[in-house]
Order: C-alpha cells, then sequence, then structure tokens
C-alpha cells in the first residue's frame, strides 16, 4: 500500500499532535486538545498577566511607598485550593483515559509480537502459523523511489488487519527499544527479558509510520517502525504469502470466495513490502 | 564543634542508610515481586499447595505461551502449542522444546513474566525448567514441562474482570561457561 | 527578614572597606586557590568551573543543533575525526552523536548547574546569610571542589577511550542497563561512571556541610525561621542530596560490577530486571531536578523581594511548599517510565502522586506574584531576569501538567516535547535563576560593578534566543520526533532551523555576558556595601563588597523583632 501524504507521518512545520487513527489516541487527543491544552495556555496567560500588570502598577515610580503587607491567609488558601480544582478537572479524564487504554483484549485477539533488535525490528505472527517478518530501514533513494519519507520507511512492514482489537507484544533482545506509532498513540518499551502488552486498534486502513523510542545504540534513529493496516480478506491474503501460514489457530485458511481471495491477494502482492 | 561533628555524622548516617537501600533494593524488589506479582511476576506453589487449589467448573482462560533466545544464542526455543484454554484452577502441563543448534553444549538460564502484569499474581506455577539452568549437548533437543494452574481467586479481583488471555513468556540467555553449575 | 541590631562590617563603618582587606590575611596564590578553606574562594572557583563546564557543554549542544537543523548527517565525521577516529565510519560517526548527547545531560547536570547553584552560590552565601564565619568543614568544602573537578575531567577522559561502537560513553546521561553493561563494551562508560561517583561523594560532602552550617552555625536570633529562603531552598536541597544522591551511586556501582564482575543485578540472564535500574535511576533522578531547580527559587525569592522593597510574600508558606516539593518529589519518580510497561493502577498513582506537585509550585509563583504586588518595584538586572524566570518556569511547568498524564505521555515520552519541557524548567529556569543570582551578586562578590546596560541587553537576547530555540520543541515532539537521534525524517527540518537559529542567537547573549564579565574587571566601577539600598536586608548587604576574607569576626546578632 502506498502511503496517503500527511497521513500517519508527520508534516512539514506541523504545529500540534498527528491525527489519530485508534479510538484510544481519539480520546486522547481529544483530551489534550479541549482540557489539557487550554488549562495551559489559561495558566501561562493568566501569570503573564499577573506580571504584566504588577509591572505597570507597582513600579517605583507609579508606587513610590511600598506596602508591608506579607500574609493574606484567605489568598493563599485560595491559590493552594483553586490549582487542585483545576487539577481535578484534569484527573477524571485522564483516569478514565488510562483505564481505556488498559482494556483487556478478549482470548481470540490476534497477536502480534515485536522484538527490538540492534537496529532493526522482527515482528511475529503467532497465530498466523508463526512466521517472521525482519524489518530494516530502507535507505533514502528507495525510500524516495517509493514515495515514502526518509528515515521512517522500512523494507518490511508490521502488516496488521483494520478495525480490530490486536494484542501487541514487545520485548528486547539484546539492549532496550520502544516500539512507537505517534499516529496511533502507541508507545511500549521493548525490555530484554520480559514480555511488555498493549492493546492496538486501527480505524482505517493506511500506513502508520514511526520510530525506535528508547536510546539503543549506534543506529538509534535508523530502526524505524512502519505499521499497514489492511481490511481483514487482505490481511488474510497477505499472512498467506508467507510460508507455514494459516489464519487465526484454524489449520488452513478459511477458504474466503476464492475470486476475493485471489483480488486480496494480487493487491495484497502489489502493496506488501518486499512481496 | 563537637556538635558540628555530631549533625555531620548524622547526616552521613543518613547518606549511608541510603546508600544500603539501594543495594537493598535488589533484593527488596525481587522479593517484592514475587510476593505481589510486580512487573509480572508469576507466583510458585509447592506440590502440597496446589493440591489444595480446587479447579472452577465452567470457567476458563485461555493461555498463551512466548518463547524468546537471546540476541546470537544459538538454540530453537518455542512451545508446543502456542495457547491452551484451561479450566481455572485446574492443574495444567504445557511443554516447550528446545534445540542447541551449535556445536558445542551451551548451558542457558530461562527469565520470565507474565502479560498483563496484573494477571501474575493469580499464575501460579508448581513446576518449571525455568527453576533450574538447562544444559544441552550439540545438537540436542530437550522438551521441557511447566505446570501451572490459574488461582480461582483471580475470579474475585475486580481488576481482572476483562481478562481472557494471560501470557507466560520465557527468554533464554547463555549463562556464561564459568557460571554455569554442574555444567 | 531580620534586623541586624549589631555588626561590626556595617558598610557605614567601612568608609574604606579596602583597607580592610590589607588587614584580612590572606593565602600566598597556590594556598589561596588550589588549597582553599574558605568558603567565598571554594565558591569562587566553584562558579569559574561552572563557566569553563558550561562553555563546553554549551559549545556540545551547538554540534548538536548544527547536525540537526538538516536531515542527514553532516558534521558528526568531522567532530569524530577531531577526537582522534581516523576515518570514522557510519556507526562510529552516529556513536558520536550518543557520546554529544550523554556528555551534554552530564556536563550541564553535574558539572555546571549543580557547582553553579549551590557549589557557587550556596558557598558564598549560605554563611553569610546566616551570620556565620564560614562552612562548619572548611577542607571538607575544599575535598568537595576538587573531587567535582575529578569528575569531570574523568568524565572528559571517557570520550578518547573506547565505548563500544566508537570512542566514548554512548549511553545517555540516564545509563539505562543493558545498554550501559552489555551494550557498550570498552572503558569509556566505566570512566564516566566512575565521574559521577566522584562528583557525587563532593555532592554528598557538600550536603553534610551545608546541613550542618544551617543547623549549627547561625548566628544568635537567627532561627530556621528567620533564615533567608535562599538559606531554606539550599537546606532543602542538601537533603536531596544527601537521599538521592547515594540511590545512584549504588546504582551506578551495581552498573560497575555488572559490566566488570559478571554480577547480574540488571541482567535477565542473571534472574536480574533492567527496569530494576530504571527505578533507582529515577528514584534519583527526580529528586536531581528540584536539586537543580529549588536553590533557584531562593534565589529569585530574594530578587524578588530586595527589588520589591518588601519582605517575601507568605514566607512558611514559600519555605514549607519547597519542603513539600522536596518530599513529594520522592514518590512520583516512575512517570519518567511510563512506557516501560506498568501496570494501570501503578500508572495512575504516579500521575495522580505528579500532578500534586503543580499545587506547591503554583504556591510559589503566587507568592512571588505576591510579593511585588503593591510593592516599589525597580527593574534592575536581577530583577528583570528574575520576572523572566518566573514566566518561564510557568511555561515549563504547565507542560509538566500534561507530561504528568500517563495516558497522554504514551505519545510524549522521549520526543522533544519532553526535551522542550525540561529545557524550559532548567535551561530557561535554573539557568535563568543563575544569571539573576550572578547579576544580583556579582558586584558583592567582585566588589565591581558590571553594566547594567549589558546585562539588559544579555536578558533581552537570551530570551530571545532560548524562546526560539526551545519552544518550536514542543511542535516538534507533538509531531512525534523522537529524541537522541542525529538525523530527522524533512518534515521536521523547518522546526529544526529554527532552534538552530535560536541556539545562535542565544550564543550571541553568552558573548555579550562574557563582555560584561570583562568590563567589571576592567572598567567596572567600585561597589559598595550595599549597593542595592533599601529592599537588601539580608546579612550579605551588611558587609563590604567584597566581603572581607574572614567575615563576622564579630558575631552579628539579628533582633527579636521579627517580620519576614
Amino acid at each position: 500500500m502506498k502511503p496517503t501524504p500527511g497521513k500517519g507521518m508527520p508534516v512539514d512545520g506541523g504545529l500540534t499532535f498527528q491525527t489519530q487513527y485508534s479510538p484510544t489516541g481519539q480520546e486522547a487527543l481529544w483530551m489534550h486538545d479541549n482540557i489539557v491544552m487550554w488549562i495551559l495556555v489559561a495558566t501561562s496567560i493568566f501569570v503573564l498577566a499577573l506580571l504584566v500588570w504588577v509591572i505597570l502598577r507597582y513600579n517605583h515610580r507609579v508606587n513610590p511607598t511600598p506596602s508591608k503587607t506579607s500574609h493574606n491567609t484567605l489568598l493563599e488558601v485560595v491559590w493552594t485550593g483553586i490549582p487542585i480544582l483545576i487539577l481535578l478537572v484534569v484527573f477524571v479524564p485522564s483516569m478514565k483515559l488510562l483505564a481505556h487504554q488498559y482494556k483487556k483484549p478478549p482470548a481470540n485477539a490476534l497477536t502480534i509480537k515485536a522484538t527490538g533488535n540492534q537496529w532493526y525490528w522482527t515482528y511475529s505472527y503467532p497465530d498466523n502459523g508463526g512466521f517472521e517478518v525482519i524489518s530494516n530501514i530502507l535507505p533514502d533513494e528507495e525510500a524516495d523511489k517509493r514515495g515514502e519519507p526518509r528515515q521512517l520507511a522500512a523494507d518490511n512492514r508490521l502488516v496488521v488487519p483494520v478495525g480490530e482489537k490486536i494484542r501487541i507484544q514487545t520485548i528486547g533482545a539484546d539492549v532496550i527499544h520502544s516500539f512507537a506509532v505517534p499516529s496511533l498513540w502507541f508507545k511500549l518499551d521493548a525490555v530484554p527479558g520480559r514480555i511488555n502488552e498493549k492493546v492496538l486498534v486501527v480505524n482505517e486502513p493506511g500506513v502508520y509510520y514511526g520510530q525506535c523510542s528508547e536510546l539503543c545504540g549506534a543506529r538509534h534513529g535508523y530502526m524505524p517502525i512502519v505499521v499497514e493496516a489492511l481490511p481483514r480478506p487482505q490481511y488474510n491474503a497477505w499472512v498467506m504469502t508467507h510460508a507455514g501460514a494459516k489464519i487465526d489457530g484454524a489449520p488452513e485458511a478459511p477458504a474466503p470466495a476464492p475470486a476475493a481471495a485471489a483480488d486480496a491477494a494480487a493487491s495484497a502482492a502489489s502493496s506488501a513490502p518486499g512481496a | 564543634m563537637a556538635n558540628n561533628r555530631r549533625i555531620a555524622v548524622m547526616s552521613a548516617g543518613l547518606a549511608v542508610a541510603m546508600l544500603g537501600l539501594g543495594y537493598a533494593s535488589v533484593p527488596l524488589y525481587r522479593l517484592f515481586c514475587q510476593v505481589t506479582g510486580y512487573g509480572g511476576t508469576p507466583m510458585r506453589a509447592s506440590e502440597g499447595q496446589a493440591g489444595q487449589v480446587r479447579a472452577v467448573a465452567g470457567r476458563t482462560m485461555s493461555v498463551r505461551f512466548d518463547a524468546n533466545v537471546d540476541a546470537g544464542m544459538p538454540w530453537r526455543f518455542q512451545p508446543e502449542a502456542n495457547t491452551q484454554t484451561v479450566q481455572i484452577g485446574q492443574r495444567t502441563l504445557a511443554i516447550y522444546a528446545a534445540q542447541n543448534l551449535s556445536d558445542r553444549a551451551i548451558t542457558g538460564a530461562a527469565s520470565f513474566n507474565v502479560a498483563p502484569a496484573e494477571a501474575a499474581r493469580y499464575f501460579t506455577k508448581v513446576q518449571c525448567f525455568c527453576f533450574n539452568q538447562q544444559t544441552l549437548r550439540p545438537h540436542e533437543t530437550v522438551r521441557m514441562p511447566v505446570t501451572y494452574y490459574v488461582d480461582p481467586a483471580i475470579l474475585n479481583d475486580p481488576d481482572l474482570k476483562g481478562v481472557e488471555q494471560i501470557t507466560l513468556s520465557y527468554t533464554f540467555h547463555v549463562v556464561p561457561d564459568a557460571a554455569a553449575k554442574g555444567a | 527578614m531580620a534586623t541586624i541590631a549589631h555588626d561590626h562590617h556595617a558598610p557605614e563603618g567601612h568608609a574604606h572597606a579596602h583597607e580592610d582587606h590589607d588587614h584580612d590575611h590572606k593565602p600566598a596564590f597556590f594556598q589561596r586557590w588550589f588549597m582553599s578553606t574558605n568558603h567565598k574562594d571554594i565558591g569562587t572557583l566553584y562558579l569559574i568551573f561552572a563557566i569553563m563546564a558550561g562553555v563546553i557543554g554549551g559549545a556540545i549542544s551547538g554540534i548538536m543543533r548544527a547536525e540537526l537543523a538538516h536531515p542527514g548527517i553532516q558534521y558528526l565525521g568531522y567532530f569524530a575525526e577531531l577526537l582522534g577516529t581516523h576515518n570514522p565510519d557510519m556507526n562510529q560517526q552516529l556513536h558520536l552523536w550518543n557520546v554529544l548527547i550523554t556528555a551534554h545531560g552530564l556536563i550541564m547536570v553535574f558539572f555546571m548547574v549543580m557547582p553553579a547553584i549551590i557549589g557557587g552560590f550556596g558557598n558564598w552565601f549560605v554563611p553569610i546569610m546566616i551570620g556565620a564565619p564560614d562552612m562548619a568543614f572548611p577542607r571538607m568544602n575544599n575535598i568537595s571542589f576538587w573531587l567535582t573537578v575529578a569528575g569531570f575531567c574523568s568524565l572528559l577522559c571517557s570520550a578518547f577511550v573506547p565505548g563500544g561502537t566508537g570512542q566514548g560513553a554512548g549511553i545517555g546521561w540516564t545509563a539505562y542497563a543493558p545498554l550501559s553493561t552489555t551494550g557498550a563494551q570498552g572503558p569509556a562508560v566505566d570512566f564516566a561512571i566512575f565521574s559521577l561517583h566522584l562528583s557525587g561523594a563532593g555532592s554528598i560532602m557538600g550536603a553534610i556541610n551545608f546541613i550542618t552550617t544551617i543547623f549549627n552555625m547561625r548566628a544568635p536570633g537567627m532561627t530556621l525561621h528567620k533564615m533567608p529562603l535562599f538559606v531554606w531552598s539550599v537546606l532543602v536541597t542538601a537533603f536531596l542530596l544527601l537521599l538521592a544522591l547515594p540511590v545512584l551511586a549504588a546504582a551506578i556501582t551495581m552498573l560497575l560490577t555488572d559490566r566488570n564482575f559478571h554480577t547480574t543485578f540488571f541482567d535477565p540472564a542473571g534472574g536480574g530486571d533492567p527496569v530494576l535500574f530504571q527505578h533507582l535511576f529515577w528514584f534519583f533522578g527526580h529528586p536531581e531536578v528540584y536539586i537543580m531547580i529549588l536553590p533557584g527559587f531562593g534565589i529569585i525569592s530574594q530578587i524578588v523581594s530586595t527589588f520589591s522593597r518588601k519582605p517575601v510574600f507568605g514566607y512558611l508558606g514559600m519555605a514549607y511548599a519547597m519542603v513539600a516539593i522536596g518530599v513529594v518529589g520522592f514518590v512520583v519518580w516512575a512517570h519518567h517510565m511510563y512506557t516501560t510497561g506498568l501496570s494501570e493502577d501503578v500508572k495512575m498513582y504516579f500521575t495522580t502522586a505528579t500532578m500534586v506537585i503543580a499545587v506547591p509550585t503554583g504556591i510559589k509563583i503566587f507568592s512571588w506574584i505576591a510579593t511585588m504586588w503593591g510593592g516599589s518595584l525597580r527593574f534592575t538586572s536581577p530583577m528583570v531576569w528574575a520576572i523572566g524566570f518566573i514566566f518561564l518556569f510557568t511555561v515549563g511547568g504547565v507542560t509538566g501538567v500534561e507530561l504528568a498524564n500517563g495516558g497522554l505521555d504514551d505519545n510524549l515520552q522521549d520526543t522533544y516535547y519532553v526535551v522542550a519541557h525540561f529545557h524550559y524548567v532548567l535551561s530557561l529556569g535554573a539557568v535563568t535563576s543563575l544569571f539573576a543570582g550572578f547579576y544580583y551578586w556579582f558586584p558583592k562578590m567582585s566588589g565591581r560593578w558590571h553594566s547594567e546596560f549589558l546585562s539588559y541587553v544579555h536578558f533581552a537576547v537570551f530570551f530571545v534566543g532560548v524562546n526560539l530555540l526551545f519552544f518550536p520543541m514542543h511542535f516538534l515532539g507533538m509531531q512525534g520526533q523522537p529524541r537522541r537521534m542525529p538525523d530527522i525524517t524533512p518534515a521536521f527540518e523547518h522546526w529544526n532551523q529554527v532552534a538552530t537559529l535560536g541556539y545562535k542567537i542565544m550564543a550571541v547573549s553568552m558573548v555579550i555576558w562574557f563582555i560584561n564579565i570583562a568590563y567589571a574587571f576592567i572598567a567596572g566601577k567600585k561597589a559598595e556595601g550595599n549597593y542595592w539600598g533599601e529592599g537588601a536586608t539580608t546579612l550579605e548587604w551588611t558587609l563590604s563588597s567584597p566581603p572581607p576574607f574572614h567575615q563576622f569576626e564579630t558575631v552579628p546578632v539579628i533582633k527579636d523583632e521579627d517580620h519576614h
């Protein structure tokens, strides 16, 4: 699949978060846009306004004799209390957001494991026959040729079905890496010797770029993450292009309508990187 | 001056205590994890303890098995089945297979954890290959058992309500020859 | 704070302050500066050392900004060659990047901000402000300083020995295992760790010295609740150092033995857990950021009060807000670890605890403004820097509320948003407070006036520069640019260029500062004892400028008619 310019990737001179393509990402972005950001801006402007006011009103030319006030219990209670109330306004949605991010996937959710290596990713599909995809960065010229952003493009992608709860598990093979995709609001460290898991849902088909987000040595800047979300039939077809592959625990692929399957296989073959 | 010395000694004592706490945190953290399941550390039960646990009819849990090998370790290591659906409280056996792909004997030790981490305190191992180091002769293949059960108390924990699958993950690491016991 | 009943060295009594110096028995040059036991001389040494370290750390960030301005690798090869790697290959060049970010972080934290704000201003003014003749343990004070220097030398050495992929320690200032253990062969990392041991030992000794001095050597009448807020801030900081640094020492010692003696504290192969290192590191690391900023709070309180000609508003609230920040600072560490796989409850706890810090911080900000409210403000250079501090620190603080949220942090962790946040509180917060303190006390320390005009220019250029430098990093972080990477995808180029431009402007402001210092020593007019006049009420203003080599030969007595 060809990436859509500006979707799932940073945009030139962008000022805020990337557009979100996962339900929890949309919730988090909403919370940032509508609650936290306003509080940040309002607090900064409030402090700035107070500063400007005291500079103008209490400068020594205007106010030659200083007052001697150095206590005001009411005032002190107020400026302790109001921040607490403001924090409560943030607290409620942030706890909700956390609860949603930690919602567990069902038992039969597709599981994909991302292993961080120095300096590439390995994606394994235990539910699809256990094949592995090795994902290396694309050289600049090659990325350019394929119409992908340099430094973000990979030869093989993490292909996932769209609209399903997917159990993403991460682990490190050597040092700590971090699996991150900004447009899906997803970041999870890949720690050697212990598995981490988190649920991922991608709302719509597309290509979503990310980068390793934990310092992991010399080529830390060159192990991109590319998630390609495909509709289920295309995903299944992509899976079946790998040796020994099967669909979700079924011993053999649940035969989709032959025509559809061929169609999907063709489209997957043309879009699947490295195919 | 004597007073100065007293305060200085007390402060230094505080610093030394914090230094001690820094070192003590290693065993304390391990203990904390083992007791509370923090960080996804599964529980361990003796045969006797396990024998007292009763299976809960009609309540099941899916268990996933994950296997990893350190970068550069010439072993193949995988579970015989990716997942099992077990009755909660029922002691169950799972098998992993490991093969030494090299021409020399290699000793491995397995680290392990459970995901989601909250489920660890209900995931109890009775026997596990990970309790000991494993030495594989050149090209040897072994089947390695784990017996475990999911503690029925999991059904009463509201935090664990949505958990339908628990992953048990192992990673084999090379034990340097000098450190390998009996190798 | 309180009125001085009797003081031998009141400026009025010293029309010929310099004559007094002749009666001071100053040691010969080598003895004075290399074996110094005088708190003011050691403070001066700390300040000079911090400036030199700051120039090196700042130059490193210049290389980083140059490299990041455009996609691709432009300058790393040249600098790797310069540091002695012949014909560096790509991995060695990229390794140099990691060495640069590591060195920049360690230098700025351990060898610039801490020595300047605690070693420099703390040493200079804590004894004077409490009416003590010197620190409690003058010789230990000297050892503290030279341990810091030795630590810095060890860190510099690490750049010239192998560190894995290339020369030097490329593990980040956080030194996460296993990148810092199995992930980095060669002695460079050992040198870097040893450097932290040395400077850490120096800081712990310094903390013991400050605690003893403040508890035990206050002049009669100087009760804890009459101490200037700067002294309070150093007291709280000393306790943070005492409690936090030993934990770092333990953690990095375990790194050393994991590296060299086959222990497995953080190695999963032997049953260790790499995440435990992060817990230990951040148990130190979060108090560490308060160690860097609290003395700055103290400096700002002194300045704001002086130039408002008013006592500090809500003195007790201010003092105990710092204590509260210090205490809460020890129970929020895992907000640096939100993506390591913490469970839901743990993340909820750390989110809540972290947001709580906003409350005492808010008390500080509002109390400063309330101190100015109703005052008679004079906009001297330190006051201008202090007002700049209050605003910049607020901007840096509010983004902390965003980052405190575990759910939001999933997308911001390890991005430039974090870099922007901590540079706003440190590079624009702590450093701005350092400059405020510098202009406040420079004539006191040197006896000579800087140019107030150049100080304003310095502020204006610095303010524009650092904001251009760090504000765009918020945008870059939200767009997803990860930290600690030498290369950028073209979409990030725009704001990175702006940031690099900001760096250049900031660098110009540093040149102005140096010119100002040179001007003061060459042509600056002599400073009186209390050159700020009414409003400057703490004890350093009762002494000549510079103060006599030995002050308070007659102990000052602070009258009981307290009105803070």
